[in-house]
């Protein structure tokens, strides 16, 4: 049980050392000759204004907000689903009727235009 | 799939389809034809009344005991779905009045309803915590249905967090009972503390934060922070719902969970109780007096009311006392709720366009203009005081009365006194509409006469006719709760 | 089992640390990020303790959604990389006593449990247990209802949020 999980603790330690690693060695093995035009923002064209943290639009976090919701349906529907071979038609059906529940919901937020990015 | 399951929870299970097709078919109805949303609204939870009082003297348990379908959850689903019918008759001339008709209104106060109407039936602490979310997630987003509006939006949010965390308590509550008895059903709750399993701290303190959570939403001291706020700021319709609909919804979770799972804690919650209901009936009345909003007036008038209430679960451990009480408490809260909803009727068409704050004020010289509205608010404001014979007499009547049959006497004088200082505030409102000269315009729509008037009648009615409404909610208790 | 234990204590490092950075740093934003791998160590600890579920949940929605909605909500405030004065303000030090007084009670609750003191040596573990959690959620004698009231309760939540966004963006144009 522990060892089939001990395979995705050595994924991430993986993913996470592979960059580490790269950033660091080129950090120690790069020549350094600072300059102030090195420093400048890279960017095509013109130089760039003022913060580059600029407030968010509303809109995304009603997106968020929607993605939560059918996020946590998909945390009922996971079990369903691994246990999708030993169910009965009724049980299917009843994660069937879950998912038209939610369905409503989706086809709700669309006539209201939640997903219009205006 | 069991089809006797199914058929316990047929209203509830109609009313959340009717709600769930409601809310799709609204988004096809066009602009000028949404009356036919209020009318399908209201037929949805007629047919759900129909269906719940043909439940009536059967007791049925299904889905492996998670519900109990008994004349205890009949009677307080006919009271669900009555709040709702009146909610929405009252709702639709307002909202359109003051510039909120929002469709979404409706199928929420289903979902809500059907929320309520589950929780009456829960046996299983996680019903418990779902139909408490299921009856308070609409009632946040109806707080804030007119919700550019600054007072709306804060009053949304308030209850909201404050919702949250009583719900974090409840959910806390049920984690710690579920760690001490191993189990979730409230029978098989009191079978492990009646066996001696129970890990007896951890079940006291679970209980404690479930009584914690409750009194969140029954709003007693010292948890009733959010109501004025929310009560002010949510449209004056939503508020008459709440105000009956959350209260006895929980008040039906406090009286389930601590007379059936925990029989034996009683004894030692009743001093907790005492206290709960003593500060309630007291702080409720006194603050009250002050305020200038009638909104606010009401919001702590129904904090007192809780805690009145309160006062029928502190006899709890005495079983002489216990089936008297817990039904003087079933008595008031119809009593209250039909008198709240009146009385928020009236406020609601009395209420300005833009949907602001109403004052006492603004009540004044009601009588000359709107007779009958005036009248209905008088016997409203004379039921709350408990002036006979009115139906709010006799509600304190049986409350005061098992209260010293308890052995508490000390308490019913505590709310006897209170109920003096009540009458301040509430004489005020009629010197108001019958002694003051001014303009008070109000809605002439007759859907809310007629509601306003309907309801005052029927506090006359149970006042003249008391013992009918209390035998049926000892009725009530005798299949289930005992 | 010193496997186990070894991958806990640096686990537990590492939430914990995570947890004191979260409350102590000054940008939200660092704080936000901190939150993850916070989150991210919990859900380790739900595989230490067999409950590969929770470990699931953890990444799914804490990781996966919470954390994404934490992050927008702190890019909506106007201030998201600037300090914010001071961390700590004069209720301080009764706050720290107050948690601190929390967690001698449930430390001494939890202490005063038999199951605390005496642990089962090598419990049995079921290999199946989202499969079962599967299966009890479709079965009418399990958690069917929970289970579908759970998915009403979630169509109500969306539409509140849809209409309490929805309407806080449109104000004006709202028929």
């Amino acid at each position: 049980m522990t060892i089939s999980w001990l395979y995705i603790g050595i994924f991430l330690v993986v993913s996470l050392g592979l960059p580490a690693v790269a950033i660091i060695l080129a950090g120690i093995l790069a020549p350094k000759k600072p300059s102030p035009e090195k420093s400048i923002i890279y960017e095509c064209g013109v130089d760039t204004h003022g913060e580059t943290w600029v407030q968010f639009k509303a809109q995304y976090y009603l997106i968020g907000l929607v993605f939560l919701i059918f996020d946590i349906e998909t945390v009922f529907l996971y079990p369903w689903a691994v246990a999708f071979d030993r169910l009965g038609l009724f049980a299917v059906l009843e994660g069937l009727l879950f998912i038209g529940i939610l369905t409503g919901g989706l086809v709700y937020a669309w006539k209201k235009g939640a997903f219009e990015w205006a | 799939m069991s089809l006797s399951d199914l058929l316990i929870l047929l209203p509830q299970a109609f009313l959340l389809v009717w709600a769930s097709l409601l809310l799709l078919v609204d988004l096809f109805i066009s602009k000028e034809r949404k009356v036919i949303t209020a009318i399908l609204g209201a037929a949805g939870l007629a047919i759900t009344l129909g269906l719940t009082s043909g439940q009536w003297g059967s007791r049925a348990t299904g889905f492996n005991q998670m519900v109990v379908v008994d004349n205890f959850s009949v009677f307080l689903s006919g009271l669900f779905t009555l709040a709702g019918l009146v909610a929405i008759v009252i709702a639709y001339d307002n909202m359109r009045r003051t510039g909120i008709h929002k469709t979404e209104f409706y199928s929420l106060l289903l979902f809500s309803v059907a929320g309520m109407m589950l929780m009456s039936a829960a046996a299983d602490l996680i019903i418990v915590f779902l139909a408490l979310e299921l009856l308070s997630i609409p009632l946040y987003i109806l707080a804030g249905l007119a919700v550019p509006r600054a007072g709306s939006a804060e009053g949304a949010i308030k209850y909201f967090l404050l919702g949250a965390f009583a719900s974090g308590f409840v959910l806390y509550g049920t984690a710690l009972i579920f760690g001490a008895t191993q189990g979730t059903s409230l029978a098989g709750i009191m079978a492990s503390i009646q066996s001696g399993t129970a890990e007896l701290p951890l079940l006291v303190i679970g209980a404690a934060l479930l009584l914690v959570g409750f009194s969140f939403k029954v709003a007693a001291v010292p948890f009733h922070m959010w109501t004025p706020d929310v009560y002010q700021g949510a449209p004056s319709p939503v508020t008459g719902f709440m105000s009956i609909g959350a209260k006895a919804a929980g008040f039906a979770a406090l009286i389930r969970v601590f007379s059936l799972a925990f029989p034996s804690l009683a004894g030692q919650f009743a001093p907790i109780f005492a206290v709960l209901a003593g500060l309630t009936m007291v702080v409720g009345n006194v603050a009250a007096v002050s305020q200038v909003s009638i909104k606010r007036m009401l919001a702590y008038s129904s904090i007192a009311h809780a805690g009145y209430i309160l006062m029928a679960l502190v006899p709890l451990a005495d079983p002489s006392v216990a089936a008297n009480s817990t039904a003087s408490a079933l008595t008031y809260l119809v009593v209250y709720g039909i008198t709240t909803l009146g009385a928020w009727a009236v406020i609601s068409a009395v209420e300005n366009a833009d949907g602001g704050d109403t004052s006492v004020r603004d009540l004044s010289g009601l009588a000359r203009q709107h007779p009958w509205l005036a009248a209905a608010m008088t016997f409203f404001m004379l039921s709350f005081t408990g002036i006979p014979p009115l139906a709010g007499f006799w509600g304190k009547f049986y409350l005061f009365r098992t209260a010293i049959e308890g052995g508490y006497t000390t308490l019913a004088i505590i709310g006897l006194l209170s109920s003096l200082v009540s009458a301040w505030y509430y004489l005020r409102v009629i010197v108001m509409m019958y002694f003051r000269e001014s303009e008070a315009g109000a809605s002439r729509a007759p859907s809310i006469q007629i509601a306003a008037i309907l309801l005052a009648l029927a506090v006359l009615v149970l006042g003249l006719f008391p013992s009918g409404l209390f035998q049926l909610a000892l009725q009530a208790l005798a299949n289930g709760v005992s | 089992m010193i496997l186990d234990q070894v991958i806990f204590l640096i686990t537990a490092v590492v939430v914990l640390t995570a947890a004191i950075l979260v409350v102590s740093v000054p940008k939200m934003i660092h704080a936000a990020l901190w939150l993850i791998l916070a989150l991210a160590g919990i859900a380790v600890l739900f595989v230490l303790l067999q409950a590969p579920f929770f470990a699931v949940v953890q990444v799914i929605v804490y990781i996966g959604a919470i954390a994404v909605l934490v992050i927008f909500a702190v890019m909506l405030t106007r201030k998201a990389m600037q300090d914010d004065g001071p961390q700590l303000n004069r209720y301080s030090v009764l706050a720290a006593a107050v948690s601190l007084m929390l967690f001698a009670v449930l430390t001494g609750m939890l202490l005063s449990w038999d199951g605390a003191n005496n642990l089962p040596v090598n419990p049995a573990v079921n290999p199946d247990t989202i499969v079962n959690l599967g299966e009890s959620l479709t079965n009418p004698q399990g958690f069917l209802l929970p289970f579908e009231v759970a998915s009403i309760l979630l169509l109500a939540a969306l539409v509140g949020a849809i209409y309490i966004g929805r309407e806080h963006r449109a104000g004006k144009e709202e028929e």
